[in-house]
């Protein structure tokens, strides 16, 4: 059974013995499992195959599990990051792990955004789409977990396959019942981390928001500047992304910026106070 | 007299301005940018439940739901009763669902369709809804 209340995950590096043990545990399960159905588990349309190029392998140091999965999310994306930086953001030397809540306060530190998901359509909704997912899976049993991060990188249902890039040099190929074990015992907890001009697919406009409004509390502006321009290409009618467009903009001191992105909500939804107050103060610091 | 009604007349104005100035003073007292997760978390909740009411009006759905037996009136009152976090919920498990077919089209239609019939204890399709009789 899961933990929900264990916080804190480790990965040990995997030993040549125990990952013996870990593949024949692995095919014990696999070949007692019934095989994975997407006609029965999926409620959304994804090609049989997918696959995101260029992911890079890192091999992971000692417990950097975490650090490694983002750094190679990251340089996927064409930053120039590696586990240490990432590390120094995110990881608990005291744990000899990284957290769920630092793995998404690291990517937003790093001017990413980063937005959780939690099933398997949006999973493979976002390989789909070309986006690299972060996954938090046990690979051992919830008697004894061994927790660990790895970055799915692409399934393939005729093979019955799905592919991590896992800490190693080599990528991890998992048949689709075991992968599904491991992950389940991990809560389904997966992290989609992209560059601010590149949304997620699977997960609704709130959530975008809030991670938007997340960068701009941790200092980010620039790159929460651009996730609201993005917002606001996509959705149109939304007003909320020019007023946080705005705040982005008043915050590195643009004033000129937020009052335009603060005049085009206002004639999205002439009736919103919020908007009103904003405008009335950007427009008296213009004066003053 | 003609003196007596222009100076009520602007002392009127004079009180309707400073009503209006002191409302809008209350608004502006924060004399500071409002936060971008304050409007969040104002508003997204608000503009989740009229997505769905704005939904109920669709002809096709209310055909729909009439073909159904069911009264318009009353699967608005129905949609009202949930909670901020249920609509939420509701809307995720939307988008999740048809992701790719983007929010309006058939599927939403549908959706929105089903939703009433488990609110009416019809079917029961998501898990949270509670069904009245």
């Amino acid at each position: 059974m899961l933990h929900p209340d264990l916080q804190l995950y480790t990965l040990y590096p995997l030993s040549a013995l125990r990952r013996v043990a870990f593949l024949l545990i692995a095919s014990w399960i696999a070949a007692c499992a019934p095989a994975f159905d997407p006609d029965a588990r999926l409620d959304v349309d994804v090609p049989t195959r997918a696959q995101v190029a260029n992911v890079p392998l890192i091999r992971q140091a000692d417990f950097y599990c975490g650090p490694a999965s983002i750094a190679m999310v990251m340089q996927w994306a064409g930053a120039d990051i590696d586990q240490e930086d990432v590390a120094w953001l995110a990881f608990s030397p005291g744990a000899r792990g990284t957290y769920l809540a630092d793995m998404i306060g690291s990517s937003r530190r790093l001017g990413q955004l980063a937005v959780e998901i939690s099933t398997f359509d949006q999973l493979l909704s976002e390989i789909d789409a070309g986006h690299p997912v972060i996954v938090f899976q046990n690979l051992g049993l919830g008697i004894a977990p061994v927790w660990h991060y790895g970055v799915v990188t692409g399934y393939d249902f005729g093979r019955d396959e799905v592919y991590l890039n896992s800490g190693q040099l080599e990528q991890m190929v998992l048949p689709f019942a075991t992968f599904e074990r491991t992950w389940r015992r991990g809560d389904y907890w997966g992290l989609v981390v992209l560059p601010p001009d590149d949304l997620p697919v699977s997960v609704p406009e709130p959530d975008i928001l809030s991670a938007g409004a997340a960068l701009e509390r941790v200092g980010q502006l620039a790159a929460a500047e651009t996730l609201y321009e993005t917002g606001a290409a996509r959705w149109p009618y939304s007003w909320i992304w020019q007023f946080g467009l705005a705040n982005a903009r008043y915050g590195q001191g643009d004033l000129r910026g937020a009052r335009t992105a603060l005049r085009q909500a206002q004639r999205i939804d002439p009736s919103v106070p919020e908007i009103r107050n904003n405008l009335a103060q950007v427009n008296h610091e213009l004066a003053g | 007299m003609g003196f007596l009604n222009l100076t009520k007349k602007g002392v009127a104005l004079a009180l309707s301005a400073q009503l209006v100035l002191a409302t809008q003073a209350v608004t502006l007292a924060e004399a500071q940018m409002v936060g971008t997760d304050a409007a969040i978390s104002k508003y997204t909740a608000m503009a989740n439940r009229s997505v769905l009411m704005d939904e109920l009006q669709r002809s096709e759905v209310r055909e729909q739901i009439i073909e159904l037996g069911v009264d318009p009136a009353e699967a608005e009152q129905r949609l009202a009763a949930l909670s901020d976090e249920e609509i939420s919920t509701i809307l995720t498990q939307m988008e999740n669902d048809s992701a790719g077919a983007d929010i309006v089209g058939t599927l939403f239609t549908v959706f929105i369709i089903l939703l009433v019939t488990d609110l009416l204890c019809f079917t029961r399709i998501f898990n949270f809804t509670r069904c009245i009789r």
